[in-house]
């Protein structure tokens, strides 16, 4: 574990230096411990793969109190109840313009993309980027894909994509230039809602391929008359 | 109710900010001049974080469709009905009073109402965050709906002469290093903290770019495993070009970080405009809390003072003036 200062109202604690679930479990707990715990200091905490930042006030506390306080918490390697969350998504055709591409790319039918994308059990390894953006673990190399050498202006909210080894989706709305092979009805990420994303860190996501009109069934629901 | 009549370069509502939902991805925004945007809401009566139209060096023209107390910040121009005031003073307007701003210096200023802004809130707050469509880019004819200034605005009140931030220009800014340093060769750190670098017309609410002697990188190289990213923050991407994280900056990243701004330095950079240089000077984490210390006292000295709680006197002592701020239990 290494400790460093990030100017004076935040501390990164560098629990490795590796993507993998136990480092990761271990920033989570971290997290845990402190939000449960939330001394009058802490302004907020910010996971990712094996960095957590604790952004407190300096004038409440130093950074020597706040490395003591951790001292004094008790951070058990708890089995983090990360919840599961189906996506649904709706391959290819209009929501997936690039399917046929990554399918080329890696020698696969699109059939087999979407068995490969929607088979393993992804773990959301942090929230960053975007609002609602999901930072997932566990993808098959054999769908990797680099990203489009030119990113789109307009990516539409729950966009499915992927970007070499990494797959994720577009909370909202934005430019991007991931290969997009499908999209979610769900509204991934409401601000009116708290929290405001469906998913946490350390949830899982599994994703499970829709038809067309189950997708417009579900956006009805989901968006309204947005 | 206030109408936006025309909007010259971009504004935008901001309040102190949005924390607690940066692990949902969701950046903090919030002033990007966190001192004067602080100082014109205590010229009207307000709390420091409440929402204020933040604009840019061309400005706005806004109409009064209701009488209120108004104060602009910023090295600005202020005209009402064409008429010249000061910056930094806190004002009366009344039903169908045209203001006209802009800036003569700087890159941010601001305008407060008494009672604020009214707003609907995303995540707990009314700043703006343009990428994810909270908030409100002012545009002509908005109406914005302000507070009661009969409830705690006064018109008359001014920031005293010596308490003016002067945040403008080329300067100096004051950086602890890391936390990456490891990231940077000795060399390239030696570079960072003694040239200059200026600031690029690509430079927004979420970064400021410069621009200036490329500082080197040691054999880990400029990617790191993505990580959480603080404001005021500096990223040098393989290019060796800094990157100083401002308001709206995302919440991680995965270029190494060589140093990070103090917090009451960062408004100089802010305010900083394309064309201007500034300079990195390390400085320890022990200077940089005494010096926040030393600012919250001298905001809250100056809230009180302008709030009437407090008085202040000029003394002059072996020919240097000094300022004292005196409350009636004080004397």
């Amino acid at each position: 574990m290494k400790v460093r200062l990030v100017g004076e109202s935040c501390i990164a604690i560098i629990l490795g230096e590796e993507i993998n679930e136990h480092i990761n479990d271990m920033v989570h707990a971290l997290m845990d411990s402190l939000m449960a715990k939330n001394p009058e200091w802490l302004l907020e905490v910010v996971p990712s793969y094996s960095t957590l930042y604790i952004y407190f006030d300096p004038l409440k506390a130093t950074y020597k109190e706040v490395l003591k306080f951790l001292e004094n918490v008790e951070i058990r390697k708890v089995e983090r109840k990360g919840k599961r969350v189906e996506i649904p998504v709706a391959y290819g055709g209009e929501f997936g313009p690039d399917i046929s591409f990554v399918a080329e790319y890696n020698g696969l039918t699109v059939d087999d993309v979407i068995e490969i994308h929607s088979r393993p059990l992804y773990r959301v390894y942090f929230l960053g980027f975007l609002p609602g953006f999901a930072y997932l673990g566990g993808m098959d190399e054999r769908i990797a894909t680099p990203r489009l050498e030119k990113p789109r202006l307009k990516v539409p909210a729950g966009s499915v994509g992927i970007a070499g080894k990494q797959t994720g989706w577009y909370a909202i709305e934005s430019p991007g230039g991931w290969r997009i092979i499908g999209r979610t009805p769900l509204k991934t990420f409401n601000p009116t809602k708290v929290p405001p994303s469906i998913v946490e860190p350390g949830d899982y996501v599994k994703f499970v391929p829709i038809t067309e009109e189950e997708f417009w069934e579900i956006y009805k629901e989901e968006w309204g008359d947005d | 109710m206030i109408e936006i009549v025309s909007v010259i370069t971009p504004a935008t509502i901001q309040d102190s900010g949005r924390f607690g939902y940066q692990r949902f991805g969701v950046p903090v925004s919030g002033f990007m001049d966190y001192i004067s945007a602080r100082i014109a809401n205590y010229l009207v009566g307000n709390p420091g974080g409440f929402p204020v139209i933040e604009f840019t060096v061309g400005g706005l023209i806004l109409k009064f469709h209701g009488s209120t107390v108004f104060a602009v910040t910023g090295e600005a121009e202020v005209n009402l009905n064409d008429i010249s005031l000061s910056p930094w003073e806190s004002y009366w307007a009344k039903r169908g009073d045209v203001l006209r701003v802009r800036l003569r210096e700087g890159m941010y200023g601001y305008i407060a109402f008494a009672g604020g802004i009214e707003c609907s809130k995303v995540l707990d707050s009314c700043s703006t965050y343009v990428r994810a469509n909270f908030g409100k880019t002012l545009k002509q004819g908005d109406m914005l709906k302000t507070g009661y200034a009969i409830l705690s605005g006064k018109a008359g009140r001014s920031v005293p002469e010596e308490l003016v931030p002067r945040l403008w220009g080329n300067k100096t800014v004051r950086v602890i290093l890391g936390p990456n340093v490891e990231n940077f060769s000795p060399d390239g750190i030696r570079t960072f903290v003694s040239s200059e670098y200026e600031v690029t017309p690509n430079s927004d609410r979420m970064g400021y770019r410069l621009e200036g002697p490329v500082i080197e990188h040691s054999e880990r190289g400029a990617d790191i495993i993505t990580e959480p990213i603080a404001r005021g923050s500096i990223q040098v991407p393989a290019n060796g070009k800094p990157i100083v994280m401002m308001a709206d900056a995302q919440t991680t990243g995965g270029y190494a970080k060589i140093a990070t701004v103090i917090k009451v330095d960062l408004p100089k950079v802010a305010q900083t405009r394309p064309g201007e240089k500034l300079k990195f000077r390390p400085t320890s984490y022990k200077k940089a809390v005494e010096e926040l210390k030393k600012v919250e006292t001298m905001m809250n000295a100056l809230e009180k003072f302008l709030n009437g709680k407090l008085n202040l006197f000029r003394i002059k002592v072996m020919g240097e003036k000094y300022l004292a701020f005196a409350g009636r239990e004080d004397l």
